[in-house]
């Protein structure tokens, strides 16, 4: 550790030196309307390849020459600024965009730097704002950016209704999902079929599935970077939605105008009012919903610190009546705090906490008991930006991560016929440092490499057990409390590009990324109970190393977008179970499972056409992924079940009129790889199924269109905005397979059948959206 | 417990999702035909049987192929052998086999000069407290139950299997239950038969064991089987060779009830 701050220290003081004595300006770019910072927008000199964007809390720094510079700012969906500023000294320049009124309008935009995607060094990633997404179809009309993301090529998805995703070929566990920097650690809602993040309260998404940056860590398969809504600075406004699942509702303002805001976003579904209608009594006090709360202030103290506190309270409750009940939620909060040490200088500290529980509730005659399963954890982040110069940035910075795990636990009432067990918990703490370095050598190159060190530290107290080649027990250690193991990582990370001319470039990338929380699923579906594990003295972290190439190509002005990448990936330690293992309450859990490798490749194609009337894009994923596990399938490679040969997506969005706006989606992709059985016998009167080889098959291919429709009235008055969406999901009412299963014939039980059941048909929504 | 979240999950499935099923083809291989061995010996009589087929293709109108040809052989700790006789179907009997305490029991199956082996102990049954039926409404259904309460013996790993039969009909297996959650307690099994659809007027038959742990994981895999596991696999045999089924040696009760209202 000493020996890597050492080269961080002198590499940073090599990139100062380099830095010349020029002026620099810097500052925030912000909404006009609503003083909400702006994420991404580029602040460049006009006329020259010298532009810098803003980073996640909008602040840019850019170097300048002459007196005299014309600026232009630019960001998707705003109006273009240009201005020309006279400086002499380091100065403070905040810009405000305006919003564009209308997609129609877009083609005003042309002389915004629009290839960004061409020259940016960073591949393998995506960057959304919610606006941008919010005419795409969804099913029960919630926008979700869940379910956008899943439309871009390497993203699968995870199913019928489903939020899982797998990022080119890893595993749905393998994601870092972050909500203002806090872990979210399960983005499902409803078991699938929402995710937890509430469109209003969201600002805006970065997703990072290759090339990942040296200040992300601890998922090996990708990154998905959720900010929240600042609030609006300038005035009290509110906005909302009432739909025929769910409704919501934001509040936001000022707490002191232009230096302080406070956003307040809730949502609840009320699919449980159905249950009401039902006679039978235990059905009628049943329970099906859930909620999220989303809540986030800043204050700007002045012009050098500014605080952030953001929060996430989400819960869903499912009961049959007051027999059995069962919810689940996630909980995050975020402090942060800006300083701008000078104009080149950026840091921001970040305290942050999160977790996730669920609780089972079982009380009838026989017997009384709760199941409480928890995992949570603190993180202390200190990230720094050196803007040395137009050409160089460098990024460093320290990162400490606890997170506990307390596995389900069974706690049983007095007479009750259930005995209490309690499992140890678990705990790690991950220490990380990283440096990276944005440069930018010459007209035709720039690069972002660096590098991730991590040391994870496996705590006690505890009783560690031994497990033989069968998962037998053969010993056991115990520790008071101390480090019971370290596991130390270093995780290089590179990312370039090759500028062809401005409408073309060839990008490549490596990263390797380590992974030390392991979920545990058996099941097709994410359940809320799946268990969580850390890295342990058997449980060796995960880890992935992965490459690309890709070329990037824009035509007729940057009006399209094309690119296509090519990756590998190699993921080590991976885990698996044994046949018929005992996940629940077993304290000898890491006797069931096994270990082994995988390997994902596959070519993605994209292009998107981001101007005109019609927008949208296509995306077509070709792939494999493959895991080998000894104990598994002979241990032959098999398929992964998320392995998917051919992924399609097209969306499109049709802005007809100022008051009619029209979006389009279809998907097309491979089934799952699947375990089917092989033939069948009979075992003490019933039919069993005989199975040769690990998914072997393949679920039936899915295809689906959804339609959209949104209509805006014309303003009524100036204050108040309403509008109407229109939805259909599953248009042609494919009935695709959900799940396929085998059976006995009722009538003639010698006689075996398969039967498939679909979920959704054709699901019209509609919702009624307001804002004043 | 993980039958509750199961239950749970399938109601909400249900009532939320307006699901639909169908009956399809699927066009699926057909496996290198394994050797089936189902060898249950109890402690009810010492006529003992055991069968011995082979697995067929998911099509067949067959559930198993029987094999006529296997020398089917019990030998216990105290050196005595019972040699199992054909009697068509894939089913070898023998008639003075009564199984005895605190003696192994050795199983021999050999098909055309494959070996198939296995051991077993006895397991001592666990006494009843007291039998009955219950009514359970879930979504306005009646759901009928044969109720067993007992003691469960304290501080020591026990597994039991119900097989059940329903006017008159062949035993099937029901459940199979371990302690680990209940070890030393007051135990109540809900026994009923494999889609639940005992009716007012049934007379059942429910057969209770105490089985080995080999054979309660056995069983466990394949009651626990649903269409939401990620990776089915073939329950782990006690038997050697590769053969699927498993060997086991029980005390063995079996208790009448007819369904009815109390």
């Amino acid at each position: 550790m000493p020996y890597f701050l050492v080269i961080l220290i002198s590499l940073f003081f090599s990139v100062s030196l380099i830095a010349q004595d020029k002026t620099t300006i810097s500052g925030y770019v912000r909404n006009a309307a609503s003083g909400e910072a702006l994420i991404g927008a580029v602040v460049q000199i006009k006329g020259t390849q010298n532009a810098t964007s803003t980073n996640s809390y909008g602040y840019y720094a850019l170097q300048i020459s002459g007196p005299n510079t014309e600026l232009i700012v630019s960001f998707m969906g705003y109006q273009l600024l240009e201005q020309t500023i006279r400086v002499s000294e380091n100065k403070r320049y905040n810009f405000e965009l305006i919003v564009l009124d209308n997609q129609l309008e877009e083609v005003v935009v042309s002389a915004k730097r629009q290839n960004d995607n061409v020259t940016n060094a960073q591949m393998g990633a995506f960057n959304f704002s919610m606006e941008e997404v919010k005419n795409i179809p969804v099913v029960f009309g919630e926008r979700d950016i869940l379910k956008t993301i899943q439309l871009l090529p390497g993203i699968g998805k995870g199913g019928e209704g489903s939020s899982n995703f797998y990022v080119r070929g890893g595993g749905a566990d393998q994601n870092l999902i972050l909500l203002d920097e806090a872990t979210v650690y399960n983005a499902a809602h409803l078991l699938g079929f929402f995710s937890t993040f509430n469109s209003d309260a969201i600002k805006d998404v970065e997703l990072y599935k290759g090339g990942i940056p040296a200040q992300y860590g601890g998922r090996i398969s990708s990154v998905m970077d959720i900010n929240m809504v600042d609030g609006n600075n300038k005035k009290i406004a509110a906005e909302g939605g009432l739909g025929l699942i769910a409704s919501r509702l934001k509040l936001e303002g000022p707490i002191v105008k232009d230096k302080g805001s406070f956003m307040v976003s809730g949502r609840r579904t009320y699919a449980d009012l159905f249950l009401k209608l039902s006679n039978d009594e235990t059905v009628n006090q049943s329970k099906l919903y859930f909620y999220d709360l989303n809540a986030k202030i800043n204050y700007r103290f002045n012009d050098k610190n500014t605080l952030y506190a953001s929060g996430y309270f989400g819960k869903d409750d499912l009961g049959y009546g007051d027999l059995f009940s069962f919810d689940w939620g996630n909980a995050t909060a975020t402090v942060r705090w800006n300083h701008i040490f000078n104009e080149k200088l950026f840091s921001n500290i970040s305290l942050i906490y999160s977790d996730f529980t669920y609780n089972v509730n079982v009380s009838n005659d026989e017997s009384d008991f709760t199941i409480a399963s928890k995992i949570e954890n603190f993180n202390l982040k200190e990230d720094l930006s050196y803007y040395a110069d137009n050409k160089n940035i460098l990024r460093f910075g320290l990162n400490i991560l606890r997170q506990k795990i307390s596995p389900a636990s069974l706690n049983a009432g007095g007479e009750s016929a259930v005995n209490s067990i309690d499992i140890e918990s678990r705990s790690g703490i991950e220490a990380a440092t990283y440096v990276s370095h944005e440069w930018k050598p010459s007209s035709w190159l720039s690069m972002i490499y660096g590098l991730r060190v991590t040391d994870f530290m496996v705590q006690g107290p505890g009783t560690f057990y031994d497990y033989d080649d069968d998962g037998d027990l053969i010993g056991e250690q115990s520790f008071d409390g101390g480090i019971v193991k370290h596991y130390f990582n270093l995780e290089p990370r590179l990312s370039l590009s090759v500028i062809l001319s401005q409408e073309h470039s060839i990008k490549a990338s490596y990263n390797r990324i380590v992974q030390n929380l392991h979920q545990l699923t058996n099941t097709t579906s994410s359940l809320p109970t799946d268990q969580y594990v850390v890295s342990s003295i058997n449980i060796k972290p995960q880890y992935a190393d992965q490459a690309a190439l890709g070329y990037f190509r824009n035509f007729n002005n940057n009006a399209y977008e094309f690119s296509v990448e090519a990756y590998y990936k190699y993921m080590g330690n991976q885990i698996d179970f044994r046949n018929g293992a005992d996940l629940q309450a077993n304290k000898y859990l890491e006797g069931e499972l096994l270990y082994g490798i995988g390997r994902s490749y596959g070519l993605e194609w994209y292009l998107r056409k981001s101007k005109g009337k019609l927008h949208g894009w296509i995306s077509y994923t070709l792939a494999r992924s493959e895991r080998q596990f000894e104990q598994i399938n002979g241990g032959d490679w098999y398929n992964a079940r998320q392995d998917r040969t051919h992924d399609i997506s097209v969306v499109s969005m049709y802005e007809l009129s100022k008051k009619w706006s029209f979006g389009a989606t279809f998907v097309y992709y491979t089934g799952n790889a699947i375990t089917f059985p092989s033939g069948k016998y009979q075992m003490d009167g019933r039919t069993l199924f005989y199975y040769t080889e690990r998914n072997g098959y393949r679920m039936p291919d899915y295809h689906r269109l959804d339609l959209s429709a949104t209509y805006e009235p014309r303003k009524e008055n100036k204050r108040f905005h309403s509008s109407w969406s229109f939805g259909f999901y599953n248009v042609y009412n494919r009935k695709n397979a959900y799940i396929i299963d085998f059976r006995e014939n009722k009538q003639n039980t010698n006689v075996t059948e398969a039967y498939k059941i679909a979920l959704f048909g054709i699901i019209p929504s509609v919702t009624w959206n307001f804002k004043f | 417990m993980r039958r509750c979240i199961y239950l749970l999950i399938s109601v909400f499935i249900a009532v939320i999702m307006v699901a639909c099923e169908e009956i399809i083809d699927v066009n699926l291989k057909v496996g290198d035909p394994k050797y089936v061995i189902d060898a249950d010996l109890t402690s009810l009589s010492s006529e003992q049987v055991i069968r011995v087929t082979q697995t067929v293709p998911f099509n067949a109108d067959i559930p198993s192929k029987p094999i006529e040809n296997a020398l089917v052989t019990v030998s216990d700790s105290r050196g005595r052998v019972f040699n199992f006789a054909y009697q068509g179907q894939g089913y070898y009997t023998v008639q003075n086999l009564a199984l005895r305490k605190n003696i192994t029991y050795n199983l021999s199956v050999n098909i055309d000069n494959e070996l198939f082996e296995a051991t077993s102990k006895l397991e001592d049954l666990v006494a009843i407290d007291s039998l009955g039926v219950i009514q359970e409404t879930i979504f306005n259904e009646p759901y009928y139950f044969v109720l067993f309460k007992f003691n469960d013996p304290m501080d020591h790993p026990n597994y039991y299997r119900y097989s059940i039969s329903v006017n008159g009909g062949p035993f099937r297996f029901s459940s199979a239950f371990s302690d680990k959650f209940n070890d030393g307690l007051l135990v109540t099994h809900q026994i009923a038969n494999s889609d639940n659809s005992l009716a007012i007027g049934d007379s059942v038959v429910v057969r209770r064991q105490c089985i080995s742990k080999e054979v309660y994981d056995y069983w466990n895999e394949i009651q626990f089987a649903n269409p939401g596991n990620a990776s089915p696999s073939n329950p782990k045999s006690n038997i050697s060779n590769g053969a699927f089924g498993y060997f086991s040696t029980t005390a063995t009760k079996e208790y009448g009830v007819r369904i009815q209202l109390l």
